[in-house]
């Protein structure tokens, strides 16, 4: 086997190629993950998400638990798994599930046993933060799980209005993101396919239904 | 699959049987291009699939960036990947570094063979006895699939069109999009097949059934393997993208995930994301971004609830640091988009699999032969028009066309040109660089042209002109009277 020194020596040994630099400014202003100028940055998500096919539920704090209560009704999830990422929301959104008659746990209690974890009907997250120019929800290992936000067919995810970022350059470029662990999980919408004659089929290794929760007032 | 099983939330469908073919394998030195081009276009429906495939995603892609500075991104995007590549050495010197910071393994493969002894090593190591796979052009570059069934691994790929492509025994056709040149009816017969019984007819029901057998290969894998977009220098990070999510869970859930990455792959730092994102999901798919970037750092933290307990990542060079500092460095600049596929008019007619090896349209035009060598590949470096459009729409701004003139200067340098080419051209080239020749001849040509035609229009199987003629007309220009 070739060992570290010789594959090293290998890419060293050429002559290196014109160098330009990095470029000076990495931010364009106006990419397709950037927001336009003046563009507002909630606006701007609501309608991101209603091309991704996320469903958007703009609430006040004291309406969350009843709005994904609402969501879990019409998904007719049973076994619900709730993240670390929730924070204090997740023992009171936990209990709310258990009165209302839905399997609750914590996702950390659920994950170590695959087929626990691929059986559940719905995942609770919160989230790292938000990008408005995306319409994506970004979780992270440690908060989420690696796989807390794909693993079953309904994801809710909640989020606080001041979680929300304009784009990618903000998103990667500030410290908006603080120790993620071992997973920086980008997810825009349901997952998706068009693998078979072009047809958009939605939900096939991951969810079908997402749900942004925005905790607005 | 070894395991067989029900798995709570992933009953396996009735009749499910993990696909037991062989990939195709690789046609480079035993059929010519010609020959690889005509079986496809013998295909009806493969011809119409690829150019509507291909139209609509140029048209995507257009759509995509219509309304912002597209070019001070493609400026933007081509300077990272060329200031990666120019200090290619330390860049991945730091990604191995923090890599091994979070965990991971890394591992070297020089060639196509150590990469399979390498995985295949792992696999026995770690008593893995199935992996489930996420679509990996390296892979099929260094043909991983069958090296792991070689030492007794069940692979199931788990992209929905790599699955096809796997089940049938097929090679993907596109580097997005596998199974661009196959029909929802192939699918549903091959389906069918699997179930033992008529599935529906249809995407929706399809789809869900190579789903359900793929969520039991998920819950049950010991090993995931995947490729890798992105190596990110100053974090240690993998980066990749799926539309299914595939690529998350395949890295998520087994207890060992292995990524095989080319070594051209790094990229300085996460923000750099901000632009080579857009960049790569605008040209591969015209998506503003893929559903699933996963950026992954590791194995499971202790924190964690979830994710490997192993991650090992196989650095490929295979080739790639020979090109480095030379005149064809700017092919390592590529980011696999895909879209001079989608441009180019040879690739749209002929689709991937006439390209004879892993890469297809202009830039499989140039890796084939830089990978392969002159011998095996400087063929395919010839089936183009050389019209430029790969240059017009590649994100990096990668001169596909300037490559490809070199690597047909380097053919023929190489003494790989055959004989009666050489001849051709060498009379070509004295007749039409003396102007009395060429007035004569084109003279002659037009006029014994003119016999054969009627009403301006040669369809008739002309010497000479056969290839031309059995798949088109000839028409003639008229002359002005």
């Amino acid at each position: 086997m070739t060992d570290r020194a010789t594959f090293l020596a290998a890419v060293r040994s050429t002559p290196r190629g014109d160098d330009p630099g990095q470029p000076d400014r990495l931010h364009a202003p106006d990419a397709p993950t950037e927001l336009r100028d003046g563009e507002d940055r909630f606006d701007r998500l609501l309608h991101e998400c209603a091309l991704n096919s996320t469903v958007v539920h703009r609430v006040p704090e004291d309406s969350v638990a009843a709005t994904i209560l609402a969501i879990l009704d019409e998904a007719d999830a049973q076994s619900v798994a709730l993240t670390e990422d929730l924070g204090a929301r997740r023992q009171a959104l936990t209990d709310a599930c258990a009165a209302a008659g839905r399997d609750a746990a914590a996702y950390a209690d659920v994950a170590p046993n695959r087929a626990r974890a691929g059986a559940l009907d719905a995942t609770i997250t919160g989230c790292a933060a938000a990008v408005a120019a995306t319409g994506s929800i970004i979780t992270s290992a440690a908060g989420a799980g690696r796989a807390g936000a794909l693993i079953a067919p309904t994801h809710i995810c909640v989020v606080d209005r001041d979680q929300v970022v304009t784009g990618l350059h903000e998103l990667f470029d500030g410290s908006v993101l603080a120790d993620v662990g071992s997973l920086l999980a980008l997810q825009s919408g349901p997952s998706r396919s068009a693998d078979i004659e072009k047809v958009l089929i939605l939900g096939v290794h991951g969810p079908g239904n997402v749900h942004l929760v925005l905790v607005d007032g | 699959m070894s395991v067989r099983e029900d798995i709570g939330g992933s009953p396996l469908p009735d009749g499910w049987a993990a696909p037991a073919h062989q990939p195709g394998a690789f046609e480079l030195p035993t059929t010519t291009f010609e020959e690889r081009a005509h079986r496809t276009m013998a295909r009806p429906f493969a011809r119409r699939a690829i150019a509507g495939a291909t139209d609509h995603a140029v048209s995507l892609t257009q759509a995509r960036f219509a309304d912002v500075d597209h070019e001070t991104l493609r400026d933007q995007g081509r300077q990272i990947r060329a200031h990666a590549i120019a200090n290619l050495p330390d860049y991945l010197e730091q990604w191995i570094a923090n890599a091994e910071q979070n965990g991971t393994t890394v591992y070297f493969a020089a060639d196509e063979g150590e990469a399979r002894r390498i995985i295949a090593g792992i696999c026995v190591d770690e008593n893995i006895a199935s992996v489930v796979k996420s679509k990996s052009m390296a892979s099929e570059e260094v043909a991983l699939n069958s090296a792991l069934e070689g030492v007794g691994v069940d692979v199931v790929e788990t992209d929905l069109g790599e699955f096809v492509v796997q089940a049938m025994g097929d090679r993907p056709g596109h580097v997005i999009a596998p199974i661009l040149h196959r029909t929802k009816d192939e699918v549903h017969e091959l389906f069918s097949k699997m179930a033992g019984r008529d599935l529906p007819n249809e995407a929706e029901e399809l789809t869900a059934f190579a789903r359900a057998g793929l969520r039991h290969a998920f819950l049950t894998a010991d090993g995931g393997i995947t490729g890798g977009n992105f190596l990110i220098a100053e974090t240690g990070e993998v980066m990749l993208v799926t539309n299914e999510g595939n690529g998350r869970l395949t890295s998520s859930v087994p207890r060992v995930h292995i990524a095989l990455v080319g070594i051209e792959k790094v990229i300085p730092r996460r923000r750099d994301l901000a632009v080579l994102l857009p960049l790569l999901t605008g040209h591969g798919t015209g998506q503003q971004i893929t559903t699933y970037v996963s950026i992954t750092g590791g194995p499971r933290r202790d924190a964690e609830p979830d994710g490997p307990e192993q991650t090992h990542v196989v650095l490929l060079d295979a080739g790639r640091s020979a090109l480095l500092g030379g005149e064809f460095e700017e092919a390592l600049h590529c980011i696999r988009c895909g879209a001079c596929q989608n441009v180019c008019p040879v690739y749209r007619q002929v689709g991937g699999h006439a390209y004879g090896w892993v890469y297809g349209g202009p830039i499989g035009a140039v890796l084939t032969p830089l990978f392969r060598g002159q011998a095996e590949g400087g063929e395919v470096a010839q089936a183009t028009t050389l019209c430029g459009a790969c240059d017009d729409i590649c994100p990096v701004r990668i001169p596909l066309h300037d490559l490809l003139l070199g690597l047909r200067r380097q053919r023929d340098e190489q003494g790989e040109v055959p004989r009666r080419e050489q001849m051709a051209f060498a009379v070509w080239g004295a007749v039409w660089s003396r102007p009395w020749l060429y007035r004569m001849t084109t003279a002659v040509g037009r006029g014994s042209l003119g016999l054969l035609a009627r009403d301006g229009v040669v369809s008739s199987r002309v010497p000479g002109l056969r290839r031309w003629t059995d798949g088109r007309n000839l028409v003639l220009e008229r002359r002005r009277r």
